[in-house]
C-alpha cells in the first residue's frame, strides 16, 4: 500500500483523459504552444537584456563630445587632463576609435586605438594589453576580422587608404576572440596615433573623452560641473544610455505583448469552458462515484490528478521545445525580430541559461490554474447530494 | 438492524416523498418495498445509503445515526456497508467491466493481490469472466446488471439497496437476475429491493413484502 499515490485513482484518472482523447490533446497541444511561445520570448528577451546590460557596464560613467554645427567633431585631447583635476573623477581618457569603411568586401572595420603607456577604461582593452605590446605600424585584429582580411588576401598586413589618398600599411601581429564585452564585429586594435593617421586626426586629437566617476551618485553632479565648464559639448552618461536601450527593447516587447494578449486569451477560453459546468453525464459520473463510496475528497483528488497529468506534462513539453528552439537552434525568426535595428548586439550568440523565474512564472500561470479549473467545477457537484445529480 | 424512526422527506418545491415511516429491517433479511412509480421507495433507500437526509426523523443502522452524519462519514460508512444497484444500472459507459467493478474499492487503495482475488470472485460469481476487459457500453442488458451487481458486491457490504433492478430486463433476464439475489441472500446480506415486478412478490427467499403509497407504509 502506498500512502501517498494512490495508483488505482491515478489510472482512473488517466482513463477519464483517454475517454476525451480529441479534447485533451487538442488542450494539450494548445497550452504546450503558448507555454513554449511564451517561454522562447521570454527566454530571448531575458537573455538579450542581462547581455546588453554587461555590455553598458564596460561603458564608461560620462562621455565628453564636441559638437560642430550640431554635428560630431574631434575633440582635444588636453580636456581628458582637465577633466581629471575635477573632484571624484576616477579615470579619464581621449578616446580615438571609428569605423573604417573597407570597401572591397562592402564592411566596417572598427578600429580602437590605445596608448601602451595608459591603462584604458574599456577593461577588455586593457586585458589584451597585458598579453601584448604594440609598436608603431602594429595592429592586433579579432578572429572575425582576421577572417574578413584573409577573404581578401591580406593575411600579414593591411593597407588602410587615407584621405588623402595615400596607403597606411599596419601589420598584423595578433589575434584575439571576441566576446560579449567588446561586441562590434571586425575590431582592429592599433595605436591612438596611427589611428589618428588613418582618421585624419591632428595631433593631440580625439574623438571623444571617456570618465569614470568614483562614487556613483556623483555622476550626475559631475556631469552638471562638466557641462558648465564645456557648454558646447556633449555630455552622455552611460545610465541615459542604459535607458535608451531599454526603451527600444521595451518597444519590441510592446509587440509581444499582442501575442501575449491573444495567448492567454486563448488559454482563459480553455479554462472558461472548463469552469462552465459539467455535462449530465459527468455529472451522473460524479454522482454514482459517491454512490458506490467515493468521498467528496477522493473525486477530488482523482480530478486533481487529472489536470495535473495534463497541465504538467503540457508545460514540460512547452519549455522544452522552448529550450530547443531558443538553445539548440539559435531561435531563428524570432532573434531576427529582436535584434532588427539594434546594432548593440550585433554578433549576439545566446548563451545557454537556466532562465529560473521565467520558468516559474509560466509555470504559475499555467499549471495550478488548469487544475483549479478542473477541479472546481467537479467539487461544486461533488458536494451535492448523490442521489439528486443522479436523477 | 436498519431502523427508520419517523422518517419524513421533502424535497424543494413541497413534494413530500415520505410521511412519518417507521421501520425496522433485521439482518439477513430480504425485503421488497412494492409501490406504484413515484411513492416514495427510491427515496427511502437514498435515506438507508446515507445519500441524502431526512427532512424529520431517524435513520439508524447498526446504532449508527447516518441521517446525522455529515457527508464525510456517510460515505464512509456507505463504503463500508453498503452495495447499491439501480435500474439505469449506472455504469460507466467507457470503462471496462473489470474497471467498473473495481470502482469502489479504489479509494481505498488496496494491494494489488487483494484487489485481484476480490475482481476474480465477483467476475466467477456473476459469470462475467470472459467479459471482463469488454466496454460496458458493448454489453447486453442482461451483463450490464451483472456487472453492477458485482460492482455492489465487490465491497463485500452489510446491506445491499437494489432499486427497480428488473426495470429494464426481459422475463428471463429478471429470473437470472433473481438467482443472483438469492446467492447473495446465502452470503448472508441484507437485501432491500425497490420494484413493482410482480416477479418479486411470492419468492420463497423474500422474508416481506411491504408496500408503499404516497410516502407511506401500509
Ligand atoms: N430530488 C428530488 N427533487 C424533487 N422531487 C423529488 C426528488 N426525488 C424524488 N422526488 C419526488 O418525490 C416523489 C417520490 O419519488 P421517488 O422516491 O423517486 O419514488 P419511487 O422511487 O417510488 O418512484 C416523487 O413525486 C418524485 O417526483
Ligand atoms: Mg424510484
Amino acid at each position: 500500500m502506498n500512502r501517498f499515490i494512490n495508483f488505482y485513482l491515478l489510472s482512473y484518472s488517466v482513463g477519464s483523459l483517454k475517454r476525451e482523447k480529441y479534447k485533451n490533446i487538442f488542450v494539450f497541444l494548445v497550452m504546450s504552444l503558448l507555454v513554449a511561445l511564451l517561454a522562447s520570448t521570454f527566454f530571448l528577451s531575458n537573455a538579450m537584456k542581462s547581455e546588453y546590460n554587461t555590455l553598458i557596464d564596460t561603458y564608461p560613467d560620462i562621455v565628453l563630445q564636441n559638437q560642430k554645427a550640431g554635428v560630431n567633431s574631434t575633440i582635444a585631447s588636453s580636456i581628458a587632463d582637465k577633466v581629471l583635476l575635477l573632484d571624484g573623477v576616477q579615470n579619464s581618457e581621449a578616446r580615438v576609435y571609428g569605423s573604417y569603411y573597407f570597401n572591397r568586401a562592402d564592411r566596417k572595420l572598427n578600429i580602437v586605438g590605445i596608448n601602451m603607456f595608459a591603462p584604458s577604461l574599456s577593461p577588455f582593452i586593457n586585458i589584451l594589453m597585458k598579453k601584448y605590446s604594440l609598436d608603431d605600424g602594429q595592429m592586433l585584429v579579432s578572429r572575425g576580422a582576421k577572417a574578413l582580411l584573409s577573404k581578401y588576401y591580406y593575411k600579414e598586413y593591411f593597407n588602410f587608404v587615407k584621405s588623402d589618398g595615400s596607403l597606411k600599411k599596419m601589420q598584423i601581429v595578433g589575434t584575439f576572440q571576441e566576446n560579449n564585452k567588446l561586441p562590434q564585429p571586425n575590431t582592429l586594435v592599433m595605436l591612438k596615433s596611427d589611428a589618428r593617421k588613418i582618421f585624419d586626426y591632428k595631433e593631440g586629437e580625439a574623438r571623444d573623452i571617456a570618465i569614470d566617476v568614483a562614487n556613483a551618485d556623483e555622476v550626475a553632479f559631475i556631469a552638471r560641473k562638466i557641462e558648465q565648464l564645456y557648454p558646447s559639448m556633449k555630455v552622455i552618461l552611460k545610465e541615459d544610455l542604459r535607458v535608451k536601450y531599454e526603451n527600444i527593447y521595451n518597444l519590441r516587447s510592446g509587440f509581444f505583448l499582442t501575442i501575449f494578449i491573444i495567448a492567454f486569451f486563448t488559454f482563459f477560453i480553455i479554462i472558461y469552458d472548463k469552469l462552465s459546468g459539467l455535462n449530465s453525464e459527468k455529472r451522473r459520473e460524479i454522482g454514482v462515484l459517491k454512490a458506490i463510496g467515493w468521498r467528496v475528497g477522493d473525486v477530488l483528488n482523482a480530478k486533481l490528478y487529472e489536470g495535473a497529468i495534463l497541465s504538467l506534462s503540457a508545460y514540460l513539453t512547452g519549455i522544452f521545445l522552448a529550450f530547443v528552439y531558443v538553445y539548440l537552434l539559435d531561435a531563428p525568426l524570432l532573434k531576427n525580430i529582436f535584434l532588427n535595428n539594434y546594432n548593440l548586439l550585433k554578433n549576439y550568440t545566446i548563451n545557454f541559461s537556466v532562465d529560473y523565474e521565467t520558468l516559474a512564472l509560466l509555470f504559475f500561470l499555467s499549471v495550478p490554474i488548469y487544475i483549479a479549473a478542473t477541479v472546481i467545477p467537479s467539487w461544486k457537484i461533488a458536494t451535492l447530494d448523490a442521489d439528486e445529480v443522479m436523477r | 438492524m436498519i431502523e427508520l424512526l419517523n422518517v419524513s422527506k421533502e424535497y424543494e418545491g413541497g413534494v413530500k416523498a415520505l410521511d412519518g415511516i417507521t421501520l425496522s429491517f433485521g439482518e439477513g433479511e430480504v425485503v421488497v418495498l412494492k409501490g406504484m412509480s413515484g411513492s416514495g421507495k427510491s427515496s427511502m433507500l437514498s435515506l438507508i445509503a446515507g445519500l441524502s437526509k431526512p427532512t424529520e426523523g431517524e435513520v439508524i443502522v447498526d446504532t449508527k445515526h447516518i441521517s446525522k452524519l455529515a457527508d464525510h462519514f456517510a460515505t464512509g460508512f456507505r463504503r463500508e456497508n453498503i452495495g447499491m444497484i439501480f435500474q439505469k444500472y449506472n455504469l460507466i459507459a467507457d470503462l471496462s467491466v473489470k474497471e467498473n467493478i473495481l470502482l469502489p474499492l479504489v479509494p481505498l487503495n488496496l494491494k494489488g493481490g487483494e484487489l485481484e482475488k476480490r475482481l476474480s470472485k465477483e467476475l466467477k460469481q456473476f459469470n462475467l469472466l470472459d467479459k471482463k476487459d469488454t466496454q460496458v457500453k458493448k454489453l447486453s442488458g442482461g451483463e450490464q446488471q451483472r456487472c453492477a451487481i458485482a460492482r455492489a458486491n465487490i465491497n463485500n457490504p452489510k446491506i445491499i439497496l437494489a432499486d427497480e433492478p428488473t426495470a429494464n430486463l426481459d422475463e428471463k433476464l429478471s429470473l437470472e437476475f433473481i438467482e443472483s439475489l438469492r446467492e447473495m441472500k446465502s452470503e448472508k446480506r441484507t437485501i432491500i429491493i425497490s420494484t413493482h415486478d410482480p416477479l418479486f412478490f411470492d419468492l420463497d427467499f423474500v422474508d416481506r413484502v411491504i408496500e408503499v403509497r404516497h410516502g407511506k407504509v401500509l
